[in-house]
């Protein structure tokens, strides 16, 4: 190796509503910020390429491919990875539906489909199934069909009409 | 995989990235939403010492609907597909916008990068072929305007110059009568680039007659092209099957696919003369 510097770059962003300062190399990618220097291995490293969804966050509420969204561009902005989703030691009433619905099998996709999901409900409390598989339209899952998945969303979204839980 | 090294600079005005790209060179690059250069970084396919992020100058991501629409080149697709005013105006664009991969790239990508990159398969150019679309592009000379039809040079090449950035696409105000469809086909999965996609633009007229018909085709050659044969074809006449038919053969024999693991260029050719001619049946059964 030369002793060349990489250029890095000072960054205050927030992840989980904590708030990080810190010095991150200018090439690192979201992915990399959340997993190698925060520790949080919720957001899975899967194609590296924007295809299968497995690194989805979201940044300002809005779904992410961690794995192509430079680190420096999150910059004071907030980041939520599914460790992120539980709030006061209780899931977020999708991850209870992905449980009830029995809609995980092998669970490398379920952070990803759990952040997609959050998203579309925030925005669109009671969607159809068709809304439902639109959101989830770049998440791959190799195991389950998706039709557990679907159903779990659908179900933490409830009935139209009724207030969410 | 990591990326290459390199080093990253938000610039506040269009002068000063414009300065940075410039004297950055062939090693200096523009990113915008980063869906498809990271890849290309990943893959080795580009080594640059300099990315320049322009999400801190002020208005690129604006959406503006008075009299033309302008679209400043940081609008995400996600954002341009809900926009009331493209929408509103341009309500092709907003459907072409829609069927960029999936919702979680679209909030990524933007419409100045997916231009700029040059995709044969892109969804929103051959959109705004046929709406007769504008971009206006800065650089070290200034800003100039060129028709979006003739940006398109080759394949992954523009007509972007050294330390250019497109700033902006303008969609002049549509006909009260026309007509617009778009149709995006795939044999992969929904978020795969098209095989092909059509878009067209058509104002009938009060005796039946087509006129001002733009037909923008992606996919099917190195660049988003017009399918300008079929287009003459069109104008001036009543929209009859046998015009279609004509129409659509004529788009097939003037296009020039490339092969890929999606479809080979033949069955691409076939592709386009039937996706070209229900584009058409459609807009005549509106």
């Amino acid at each position: 190796m030369t002793g060349t510097a990489l250029p890095s770059t000072a960054l205050s962003v927030w992840v989980n509503d904590r708030l990080h300062e810190m010095e991150v190399p200018a090439h690192w990618t979201l992915l990399q910020l959340l997993t190698d220097a925060l520790g949080l291995g919720g957001t899975k490293d899967g194609c590296g390429q924007g295809v299968c969804g497995a690194c989805t966050a979201l940044v300002d509420g809005q779904p992410v491919r961690a794995c192509l969204f430079l680190a420096v561009r999150a910059r004071d902005r907030r980041v939520t990875t599914v460790e992120g989703l539980r709030a006061n030691g209780t899931l977020h009433r999708l991850q209870q539906a992905f449980v009830d619905e029995g809609a995980v099998q092998c669970g490398f996709c379920t952070p990803g489909m759990l952040l997609a999901g959050a998203a579309l409900l925030a925005e669109t409390p009671h969607p159809t199934e068709e809304d439902v598989r639109e959101a989830l339209v770049g998440n791959l899952c190799r195991c389950t069909g998706y039709a557990r998945i679907v159903r779990a969303v659908l179900a933490a979204a409830g009935p139209a009409g009724v207030g969410a839980p | 995989m990591t990326l290459p090294a390199f080093e990253y600079r938000e610039p506040e005005t269009l002068e000063e990235a414009v300065g940075l790209l410039r004297d950055g060179g062939d090693e200096a690059r523009v990113i915008g939403g980063g869906t498809a250069l990271v890849v290309m970084l990943r893959a080795r396919l580009l080594r640059p010492r300099l990315l320049v992020g322009l999400g801190r100058i002020p208005g690129l991501g604006d959406v503006r609907g008075n009299g033309d629409l302008r679209v400043a080149a940081l609008a995400t697709h996600r954002e341009i597909e809900r926009s009331p005013e493209v929408r509103r105006h341009a309500p092709l664009l907003a459907e072409a916008c829609r069927r960029v991969g999936s919702p979680t790239i679209r909030n990524m990508g933007t419409l100045g990068g997916n231009l700029a990159y040059g995709e044969a398969a892109s969804d929103p150019a051959p959109a705004l072929l046929a709406l007769g679309a504008r971009v206006t592009v800065v650089g070290p000379a200034g800003a100039r305007t060129l028709p979006l039809d003739g940006f398109f040079r080759d394949f992954y090449e523009t007509a972007l110059g050294p330390a250019e950035i497109l700033t902006a696409v303008h969609v002049p105000p549509a006909p009260a009568a026309a007509r617009s469809t778009f149709v995006k086909y795939t044999c992969l999965s929904e978020e795969e680039r098209a095989l092909v996609s059509v878009a067209a633009v058509v104002v009938p007229g009060p005796d039946g007659t087509w006129s001002e018909i733009r037909i923008g085709l992606g996919g099917v050659a190195p660049t988003p092209v017009r399918a300008h044969g079929a287009e003459a074809i069109l104008g001036g006449e009543r929209p009859t099957d046998g015009r279609l038919r004509e129409a659509a053969a004529r788009a097939a024999a003037d296009v020039s696919p490339l092969g890929d693991r999606q479809g080979s260029a033949e069955y691409r050719r076939a592709m386009t003369e039937v996706w070209v001619r229900r584009a058409l049946e459609t807009l005549r059964a509106e």
